[in-house]
């Protein structure tokens, strides 16, 4: 063999070792999220960022359904080890692993984290259960109030039409029916179960109380807001049914602009302003009885099986998600809360507020945003309440009844799963 | 040798046997042990807790009218399929290129996805901006709450099952019907037997063993409906289409009761076993397999 020959084959076997050993340096995070379309491609540019400013670390980032779908897999998942390191979880729905001990206990990093005082009073709250911080904030809303101009100016509204109580709403959602309903066009769509909690909530109630944990479901207020949400659908036919039974539906119709009024979380801004572009008009929830609004949205937690050194990667990551920067890209890319107080002083988002009119409605909000009960019986509730819905908004069954019904087997089941 | 010989046949089926064991027989036995035991995936122990399960099962009103609904969409739906199935047939029995491409188009449905016919009819059957509405639109009709309707969903269901089962019917049906002795009908017709009476007297008893075959098979098949259930009304509207794998479905994977979601696996499976036997015992003696 030439020597020429030898050195190649030496230099090329070092350079192997030497790639072999980069590799082995970086640090994979396996990250679950619910986000597609425009809030995927926001999510991508967080991501993108992070990995430039560590190269270190790589995040295999994959969709995995919305929320619902994460909670279903991630429990799948677990038993057959086949968990992610890191995962974006609802924030009333997170509760379930963290009293299980699944989630890695955040508190030491979060403690010495100087983001933790950039961070809203709000945001800081939702990732903690009895002084521990499980999750950290990353897309946090509250709903808002959309409204096609267009429709309404058809309608003879104005765009100032009182949309402030339950009656107003009415009212201008069968203006709507009436003079458009020929032409395929409703008043409102029906509204989704985030919405359906804002709106107990500015009937001056809750579902479950945040801080007792009392199940409220058949408090008069509570019963009182669903029956003015099922006399949308069953009384007055101003909301689609088809919103009822799939509530993804009144959202594309609103999109598809075949509805005049949808109540939906501020996560829908950037689409709906994609479909509707100038015609797309944005409120705060209605103040019926009282101004108080849920905050939804998620945090992404980390997964106690994880290795100690990906935990410490993936924290990195969760950390530089809720930095001012990365927040920015992603308040402007998708209308969802910015979370971080530095966020809005930054260039991306001031160019946001600015030509993205009603972006800002859900900041405006925030006085009167509260945190809601995460105890373990509230996956249950959420996902019993379809049912009830259905058979209220439906016509199927008396909303007193239903409501009244829906309390006791609620606290039925926080009795069974405690015991 | 001579014990390798004795050894040679159950050598045989042993990958067939090990791959039935893995794949059915030990979860079955998991599933049977996981009934008697409550777990949610997420914890490390799984506490024995009896009959617990079973008895939470059998006092809640959702199981019950889910065991009412399949009921109603298995005697709905299979009657439908078996009947329509074998009408087709005696039509499609002929071996012309038109019956040949008719069969081939009939049997489409069995071989697409169910997701994505559920889906598909989801909108075909939406109230505002579905096509049957938009038909009926044409002809000055109102619209029609298809899913929004607990009656009417619940036959929305038993037609799209039926159009996406009956293809298979239809040419088990077919050789069923090809294998009957055509000196029977020649002999009814020498006879002056007509069409309506050669068909309940010839063609209904010897299709009987098909008969008998797609009946047990629509039964299992009806009750353990959920794809197209799961997408298309998700139990609702208010439980009225709320089968009883749906329900198993939503115990286990969504408020991930596992305990109590294997007991009604284990329910579902003597409901099925108790319905095959006295199908046995009804139907399967008046079965000939004999011209």
């Amino acid at each position: 063999m030439s020597q020429k020959l030898q050195i190649t084959l030496a230099a090329s076997v070092i350079a192997l070792v030497a790639s072999v050993g980069t590799a082995e340096a970086a640090t994979d995070v396996k990250f679950w999220h619910s986000f597609n379309k425009s809030n995927g491609e926001a999510l991508d540019k967080v991501i993108a960022g992070f990995e430039a400013a560590n190269p270190g670390i790589d995040i295999e980032a994959e969709y995995v359904g919305n929320y619902n779908d994460i909670i279903a897999k991630l429990q799948a998942a677990i038993p057959a080890r086949r968990a992610p390191d890191a995962v974006i979880l609802e924030v009333t729905r997170y509760g379930l692993f963290a009293n299980n001990n699944l989630l890695t206990d955040l508190t030491p990093y979060f403690d010495a984290d100087p983001l933790k005082d950039d961070l809203y009073d709000y945001a800081r709250e939702v990732g903690v259960i009895d002084g521990k911080n499980y999750v950290v904030p990353f897309n946090s809303s509250t709903p808002v109030l959309y409204f096609n101009k267009d429709i309404f100016a058809r309608a003879g509204l104005s765009a100032d039409t009182p949309l402030k109580t339950f009656k107003d709403i009415t009212a201008a959602a069968k203006t709507i029916s009436e003079k458009l309903g020929s032409e395929g066009i409703s008043g409102i769509a029906a509204p989704g179960q985030f919405a359906r909690w804002g709106i107990v909530m500015a009937n001056d109630s809750e579902m479950v109380d945040p801080k007792s944990g009392e199940i409220l479901l058949d408090k008069p207020n509570t019963i009182e807001a669903y029956q003015w949400m099922a006399s949308l659908v069953k009384d007055d036919k101003v909301a689609s049914p088809d919103g009822v039974t799939d509530e993804d539906n009144g959202r594309d119709a609103f999109l598809a602009k075949k509805v005049g009024i949808m109540m939906n979380s501020t996560g829908n801004y950037v689409g709906a302003k994609k479909a509707l572009g100038d015609e797309l008009a944005v409120r705060a929830m209605p103040c019926n009885k009282a101004c108080s609004v849920p905050i939804g949205g998620a945090g992404i937690g980390i997964m106690a099986t994880s290795t100690k050194d990906v935990q410490d990667a993936a924290y990195k990551f969760i950390s530089y998600a809720a930095s001012p920067e990365a927040n920015a890209t992603w308040f402007a890319g998708t209308g969802y809360l910015p979370i971080n107080k530095k966020s809005a002083a930054l260039p991306v988002a001031k160019e946001a507020l600015a030509t993205q009119p009603g972006i800002d409605v859900a900041i405006e909000s925030l006085p009167v945003a509260h945190g809601r009960a995460r105890t373990t019986v509230v996956t249950w509730m959420r996902t019993t309440e379809y049912k009830m819905w259905e058979a209220m908004a439906l016509g199927q069954a008396n909303v007193d009844e239903t409501m009244k019904d829906f309390a006791a087997q609620t606290r039925s089941e926080e009795k069974r799963a405690s015991n | 040798m001579t014990m390798l010989r004795k050894l040679t046949p159950y050598l045989f089926v042993a990958p067939l046997m090990i791959f039935i064991a893995l794949f059915t027989y030990i979860p079955i036995l998991a599933s049977l042990n996981l009934s008697f035991r409550e777990w949610n995936f997420l914890t490390p122990d799984m506490p024995f807790v009896g009959f617990r399960n079973y008895e939470q099962l059998l006092a809640s009103r959702d199981v019950w009218n889910s065991l009412w609904v399949t009921t109603l969409f298995t005697v709905l739906s299979v009657p439908l399929r078996l009947g329509l199935a074998l009408m087709i047939a005696a039509y499609l029995v002929r071996e012309t290129m038109h019956v040949r491409l008719l069969r081939g188009a009939l049997f489409l449905p069995s071989v697409t996805s169910t997701v994505s016919i559920a889906v598909v009819f989801s909108w075909v059957f939406s109230t505002d901006y579905g096509m049957v509405n938009a038909i009926l639109g044409t002809f000055g009709l109102g619209k029609v709450q298809w899913l929004q309707n607990p009656h009417l969903a619940l036959w929305v269901l038993v037609f799209v099952n039926t159009w996406k089962q009956i293809g298979y019917d239809i040419i088990i049906y077919i050789a069923g019907l090809q294998a009957i002795p055509r000196e029977l009908y020649d002999a009814a017709a020498v006879d002056g037997g007509k069409r309506l009476h050669v068909f309940r007297r010839i063609t209904m008893p010897l299709v009987m063993p098909t008969t008998y075959f797609l009946l047990v098979i629509s039964v299992i098949e009806a009750f353990q409906v959920f794809t197209i259930v799961n997408i298309m009304t998700r139990g609702g509207p208010a439980g009225a289409t709320d089968m009883l794998v749906n329900l198993l479905y939503e115990i286990g994977f969504v408020l991930f009761d596992i305990g109590r979601g294997s007991a009604l696996a284990v329910l579902l499976f003597i409901l099925l076993v108790g319905l095959a036997i006295l199908k046995s015992r009804i139907i399967g003696r008046k079965v000939h397999y004999e011209a």
